[in-house]
């Protein structure tokens, strides 16, 4: 071949060929990090609102305490018909490319979750930047802007103090759940399934909530605040269930990791706390006469926590005694959620997709009318085997 | 025909490689929805048959190319106008992988970057390594096969640990029967990717060991098929049937499900990496057996000097076959499987089959 006459011109397409990978090329010094995104919506024009990360003044500048330095985050609101126009028209006050690679939170005020949420999801799944592991949460008694424009004291950026409250109370006391976006979207499509979202509310006084004074005292005005969980159905919002009929909706959708269950014992009010380290449910369905009946098996094994009344651990009669106890408690709560989720005819706990996935072909006949028809008078008989395994670091209590 | 060799071994990565390609990424016959990796299954049986068919005329023919032993069983004319007709297919249908590969890489890496740079960045190293000759291919092949499989590996590994597999979502099992699997198989997974063996006739000539051929190359199809199924399986277990047939590419939105340990997130890049190297080896075989069959039907003694030529042909067919994605994929799905796939991969090998199995019954009668 002739390679060796043209050296240069060799070398040259070379290094040309190398630098088409810098077409798409943007310096983080360029970019707006948006951690997390509010969407409301006023007028029939959506609102959305960008909470962005001010990476100057995350690590270090706050350490140090000073009260002249910035704040961590920084928002940003803007209007359009769509989001996509919202995003673009936020260049007219962001300096920098709005950049969702980092967005882990997306923030639906209470209104807009009851006018209908579909229309807003066709953007994140259709943008290659946006992650399908973003939480969602809804603003509750609030616009979205409301809720992201609460400075927090110990996770500087708000967005991760939400996201991280989520993660724990689910671990621990299990009355949230954190839902992704990928579960939203995949709800839509299943007649059986309806989704749930937690939400979160600002406690205390909002006025100053995004002023530096928020953080600066020991216990700030204003603070964010996991509240109840969100039913939806087909996209829209028609109601709110918190307390324990939120926690009777994670035993059945299998999301109690831990949590502690308080029961009553011989006539003494709420005298025994239950720790559970472990909780599996099954869901199961049968037809019966043509009509599905939906069995809800929970198992937990957990310890001791806590007793005000005197009861002697050391004798296993007790302990099963107590056991039956616990599993009264705990059907209690999941009935309370059935019963909830029945009056606003949404099947949250994916009821429908069990009857789905058991008999096809039955389900075909049910499919338009599950919601309606079948699923708020569904036979549901709930079973709970619970077990405790160890009372901790003392027998007998001191309480005679 | 070049003169070269390849042991069984490097068919059998080759051959994986090219099955694995673009079939990984793309949405294969997510029409079965949840049983899509039954229609793969099922398309990988019936692809045994095709492949089986394809082995027999090698044995006829084991020193011939396709475009040599056509011509030798239905006559100088007619075998030239249907090698004609097969070269053809083969380059378009490297173009049509070219532009798949394009495509992908725009839609989720590249928004600003033309398709030309990247599709011509691609052909670049295609045409080099088609220029190299097949036992450059071949050893690319078994580097590749390694990597690939350790990432596949990996991120197979990663999504388990990331808790996100849920088999329920594969449930209910043949909701729409099989007849409806038999619909998917019958106009899409046999022929994409295992009916396209058949470029493969023009490459068994180079083995070492003819008769291993069937060995390594029902082997590849074995695995890759199972592979496939996997794959295709564990994206519906992840995201739902739904998400997986709404999607581009459900492999990467799967990829982007994994979150381990807070900072084991975002591997996008192995999907990137799976797509170059499947890309790569697909449009490089594709090509290959087209320049091959050109250089073979005229009679030209050196092949490398159509590699030029032809691959800039490629790279513009590439652009110029469709003017959106939607339409590429339509015409891929409907016209290119009806009018080429089916005809090609399947009615002339088997009708050429049998013409080669009377022929040499009489032969050997006459021999006797």
């Amino acid at each position: 071949m002739k390679i060796k006459r043209y050296p240069f011109l060799i070398f040259t397409l070379f290094i040309c060929t190398l630098l088409f990978g810098c077409w798409s090329k943007k310096e983080l010094r360029d970019l707006a990090l948006i951690i997390a995104v509010g969407i409301d919506k006023k007028d029939g024009k959506y609102i959305s609102t960008f909470q962005v990360v001010n990476p100057g003044n995350v690590a270090g500048a706050t350490q140090r305490g000073g009260g002249s330095t910035g704040l961590p985050v920084a928002l940003y609101t803007s209007t359009g018909d769509t989001l996509v126009e919202a995003s673009r028209k936020a260049s007219k006050q962001i300096s920098r490319i709005p950049y969702y690679a980092h967005t882990n939170l997306v923030v639906v005020g209470e209104e807009l979750a009851k006018e209908g949420i579909q229309q807003i999801f066709d953007v994140v799944e259709r943008n290659p930047q946006f992650r399908p592991t973003a939480n969602i949460v809804i603003a509750r008694r609030q616009t979205a802007k409301q809720l992201l424009s609460v400075l927090t004291p110990v996770d500087k950026i708000p967005a991760n103090q939400m996201i991280k409250t989520l993660e724990l109370t689910e671990m621990m006391w299990g009355e949230n759940v954190g839902t992704r976006l990928r579960e939203v979207i995949e709800s839509f499509s299943l007649a059986g399934k309806e989704v749930i979202m937690s939400s979160f509310h600002v406690d205390g006084n909002r006025k100053h909530s995004d002023d530096q004074e928020n953080v600066r005292t020991m216990e700030p005005t204003a603070r964010l605040r996991a509240s109840e969980l969100a039913i939806f159905k087909r996209g829209k919002l028609v109601g709110w269930i918190g307390k324990e009929e939120a926690r009777g909706v994670l035993w059945i959708l299998d999301k109690i990791k831990q949590t502690a269950v308080t029961v009553d014992w011989k006539g003494e009010k709420e005298a025994l706390s239950y720790k559970v380290v472990r909780a599996k449910t099954k869901v199961t369905a049968q037809l019966r006469n043509g009509k599905p009946i939906i069995f809800v098996t929970v198992e937990t094994e957990g310890d001791i926590g806590e007793t005000f009344v005197a009861i002697d651990f050391t004798d296993p009669k007790q302990i099963v005694a107590l056991e039956k106890v616990m599993q009264q408690e705990i059907k209690a709560e999941i009935e309370k959620a059935v019963h909830v989720a029945q009056k606003k005819k949404s099947d949250i706990f994916g009821f429908g997709e069990v009857v789905h996935r058991t008999y096809p072909k039955e389900w075909k006949k049910m499919k338009k009318t599950w919601d309606d028809k079948y699923f708020p008078k569904l036979d549901i008989q709930v079973k709970v085997e619970s077990f405790i395994r160890r009372t901790g670091l003392r027998t007998r209590s001191y309480i005679q | 025909m070049e003169r070269a060799r390849i042991s069984a071994r490097q068919l059998f990565m080759l051959a994986i490689l090219f099955e694995h390609g673009s079939a990984m990424v793309i949405p294969l016959g997510v029409d079965a929805k949840q049983d899509v990796w039954l229609a793969i299954l099922c398309g990988m049986v019936f692809g045994g048959g095709l492949l089986f068919v394809y082995y027999r005329l090698f044995t006829y023919y084991p020193n011939l190319p396709f475009t040599s032993y056509s011509q030798r069983i239905v006559g100088s004319f007619f075998g030239k106008v249907l090698a004609l007709i097969y070269v053809l297919y083969f380059l378009y249908i490297s173009a049509r992988v070219l532009r798949d590969f394009g495509e992908l890489l725009l839609t989720f890496a590249y928004p600003e970057t033309p398709l030309f740079i990247l599709n011509a960045v691609m052909m670049l190293t295609v045409m080099y390594a088609v220029y190299k000759g097949i036992e450059v291919i071949a050893r690319a092949s078994q580097l590749f096969f390694f990597s690939l499989y350790w990432i596949l590996m990996l991120g197979f590994v990663l999504i388990i640990i990331a808790g996100e597999i849920d088999v329920r979502r594969l449930q209910p099992i043949l909701e729409e029967g099989w007849s409806h699997i038999f619909h998917v198989v019958f106009t899409q997974t046999l022929y994409v990717p295992f009916g396209e063996l058949v470029v493969f006739t023009m490459i068994f000539p180079y083995l070492q060991r003819e008769e291993k051929v069937w060995k390594a190359g029902f082997l590849a199809l074995l695995l890759s098929g199972i592979n496939l199924a996997m794959i295709m399986g564990m994206n519906v277990a992840v995201l739902g049937a739904d998400i997986v047939s709404r999607s581009t590419f459900p492999l990467l939105n799967t990829i982007q499900e994994i979150r381990v340990a807070n900072f084991l997130e975002r591997l996008d890049v192995l999907f990137m990496i799976a797509l170059i190297v499947g890309g790569f080896f697909k449009v490089g075989v594709f090509f290959y057996a087209g320049v091959i069959g050109v250089a073979d039907l005229f009679a030209l003694k050196e092949y490398q000097r159509l590699v030029y030529p032809l691959g800039i042909s490629v790279l513009f067919l590439s652009l110029a076959i469709a003017s959106n994605f939607a339409e590429h994929i339509k015409e891929g799905l409907r016209i290119v499987t009806i009018y080429m796939h089916v005809p090609l991969q399947m009615i002339i090998p088997i009708f050429l089959l049998l013409i080669a199995m009377v022929k040499h019954q009489k032969k050997e009668r006459k021999g006797r």
